[in-house]
């Protein structure tokens, strides 16, 4: 091998920004927490799903809600279709709902795991190919659904090995009543919305303002520093709110938190009624998880309950994804430790030997035990 | 044939090779770390914070080399950094709260919860240039704009003027831009205007007008909610009073 070539196989060993490799015992860990996640999620009844890493742009587009399109991946394929790689499994998701299951009425519930992509520019230092597991519940508009979100989700970050975090919760239909109440028009209402869920609140209250708003009717969008980890604060909040959709918004949250402590996890939940999303998809319940040793949500989730709508099926629905690198981060920041039962045995063989080796070998497979074949390493050191 | 059991350890730490230690996690529960902007800005926060009852004396010590100062009693931590660095060490949650200029979180657009004016820092961001150039600015006609502030330069112009503009960016002295015909007209805070009129430029338009604001940690924001909170409207009370 010259020199030159060396340098060219030298060129290529690093990825390109913002994707990576995994291996080794950083990969086993990661594997196990999923696993451990995914059997959770079928615990409760989740089947697995499997889309397309790419889809036509459509299903991404503005319309929908979801990622902006400049920070998708497109490209084009042989009929000049655009194609774009998922940024978000639920427009996909949603997608594959309305095509098999048009007639169901009966709630469906479906699982994933899969990488998802964003061609963000200034991601510095985020991956640009992340790996999302999350579930989807269609069908089912109650309030029983929203709370089991919430508690598989919170058994879920339990069983990657998390216990320390807060699953915060709002509800869109609040906002919406609000900006309804104050006769915004559609567009002042998406601009305050990226204001609100960009969580500058500045700008939101200058737009406010500008709307003519007194300091009153502006704290309706920017309750900030209100926090509400039980009913008794929701209720309170209840009162003083003007409008009856917002209102309706609230004692849909009290609804929740009564079935959330019905499964005995009052203690994780948090309320917080500026919680808006990016996705403008989301239509009522909205949440996201935190944990310590990691800047943003681990998990976000909520109601869509016009997605489906876009591919031709009425339907309410309400799901969660959970960023595993997050996940990750978090555990390796706390120092949370993994059990890692994975012993492989190694047998040594010999060309003498091999028949007798690999009858072992096939034996201990047999039984479920990981082992490996190796040559025994010549006497000479070959 | 020889079998051998490779044996991992049982459980295998998740951290690198430290041990886990629980004194690193309480630390994490326990403190409020609080990123602060170096200079002028620091010492304008320290004495709001002093308003609101938080102080740190370590801070004050100038002789100090420290980088890092603790109030026990208070359970807070601070640090000095520059101003762009400070979202995103609050964006990372390597700092739970961070007071700079409105001027650099709208620049550097991270994704903090935006929390408190401050009211003080106060100047505005504007456009400046040579009396000529105002004309350059009421048609769409292309123009070369030079700025520290390269985001703030182009949102402004697009978004709002829809002008097409040509952005260099520059780290410092931008007014010379004008005067060495480098740029038509220049995007930068003006806090008197003594500098501009010394050089012979205007204002020509106002982006905005910016102060010292409170940024927090998305995360912080719910998992220490309630020191958080308690801290912020502490801090907002002293702005009022």
């Amino acid at each position: 091998m010259t020199d030159k070539n060396v340098n060219i196989y030298q060129e290529l060993l690093h990825t390109p920004e913002g994707v990576r490799d995994y291996y080794g015992e950083e990969n086993a860990r990661k594997q196990h927490v999923s696993q451990a996640v995914l059997s959770r999620m079928h615990l409760f009844g989740y089947q697995d799903l499997q889309t397309p890493t790419f889809e036509f742009f459509d299903v991404f587009s503005r319309e929908i809600g979801t990622t902006p399109s400049r920070d998708l991946y497109k490209f084009f394929d042989n009929d000049g279709n655009t194609l774009c790689l998922r940024s978000d499994f639920t427009p996909s998701v949603a997608r594959c709902a309305a095509k098999y299951f048009m007639e169901e009425k009966r709630p469906i519930r479906f699982c994933y795991q899969g990488s998802a992509f964003s061609n963000t520019s200034n991601l510095q230092g985020k991956l640009r190919e992340s790996t999302q597991m999350g579930v989807e519940l269609i069908n089912d508009p109650s309030v029983y659904a929203d709370a089991e979100m919430i508690a598989l989700l919170i058994e879920c970050l339990q069983q990657a090995g998390l216990s320390r975090f807060q699953i915060s919760i709002g509800n869109v239909e609040y906002f919406k009543g609000a900006c309804q109440a104050f006769g915004l028009d559609h567009e002042t209402e998406m601009t305050l919305r990226d204001y609100i869920s960009g969580k500058n609140f500045f700008a939101a209250e200058d737009l406010l303002k500008n709307l003519g708003l007194n300091r009153e009717q502006r704290d309706q969008f920017l309750r900030i520093t209100d926090f509400m980890d039980d009913k008794n604060a929701l209720e309170a909040v209840r009162e003083v709110t003007g409008n009856e959709r917002s209102r309706e918004a609230i004692s849909r949250l009290i609804d929740l938190y009564n079935v959330i402590e019905a499964y005995g996890y009052g203690e994780y939940v948090s309320f917080d009624l500026t919680l808006l999303s990016k996705y403008h998809y989301y239509t009522g319940v909205i949440f996201k998880g935190y944990t310590y040793g990691t800047g943003e949500a681990v998990a976000t989730g909520g109601r869509y309950d016009n997605l489906l709508l876009h591919f031709g099926k009425e339907a309410a629905a309400i799901g969660f994804m959970i960023q595993i690198d997050a996940v990750m981060e978090a555990i390796q920041r706390q120092r949370i430790r993994i059990p890692l039962t994975a012993r492989i045995v190694e047998i040594r063989y010999t060309a003498q030997n091999y028949q007798e080796s690999l009858k072992k070998a096939i034996q201990l497979r047999r039984e479920g035990i990981r082992c490996v074949l190796i040559p025994e390493e010549d006497k000479e050191g070959k | 044939m020889d079998i051998f059991m490779k044996e991992p350890a049982e459980a295998v730490s998740a951290g690198s090779a430290a041990a886990p230690s629980q004194a690193d996690q309480k630390q994490e529960d326990e403190y409020l770390t609080i990123a602060l902007t170096k200079g002028r800005l620091a010492s304008q926060t320290m004495e709001l914070l002093g308003r609101a009852g938080f102080y740190c004396e370590e801070l004050g010590d100038k002789r100090s080399r420290k980088l890092v100062f603790v109030n026990e009693e208070q359970k807070l931590r601070f640090f000095l950094s520059k101003g762009p660095d400070v979202p995103t060490y609050v964006e990372y949650g390597a700092a739970d709260i961070g007071v700079t200029g409105s001027d650099i979180i709208m620049e550097e657009n991270r994704s903090v919860y935006e929390v408190l004016d401050l009211d003080f820092g106060k100047c505005r961001m504007c456009v400046a240039g040579p009396e000529t150039a105002r004309e350059l600015l009421r048609h769409h006609e292309m123009i070369r704009v030079a700025s520290k502030y390269p985001n703030i330069a182009k949102d402004y112009f697009y978004n709002r003027k829809h002008q097409t503009i040509d952005i260099i960016k520059l780290n410092g002295s931008v007014e010379l831009g004008p005067m060495v015909e480098l740029a038509d007209v220049i995007v930068d805070i003006v806090e008197t205007g003594s500098t501009l009129h010394e050089n012979g430029l205007d204002v020509l338009e106002e982006v905005c007008p910016i102060s010292a604001r409170m940024i927090v940690n998305q995360v912080s924001m719910t998992m220490k909610a309630g020191r958080i909170r308690d801290f912020i409207s502490r801090v907002r009370d002293a702005v009022n009073a």
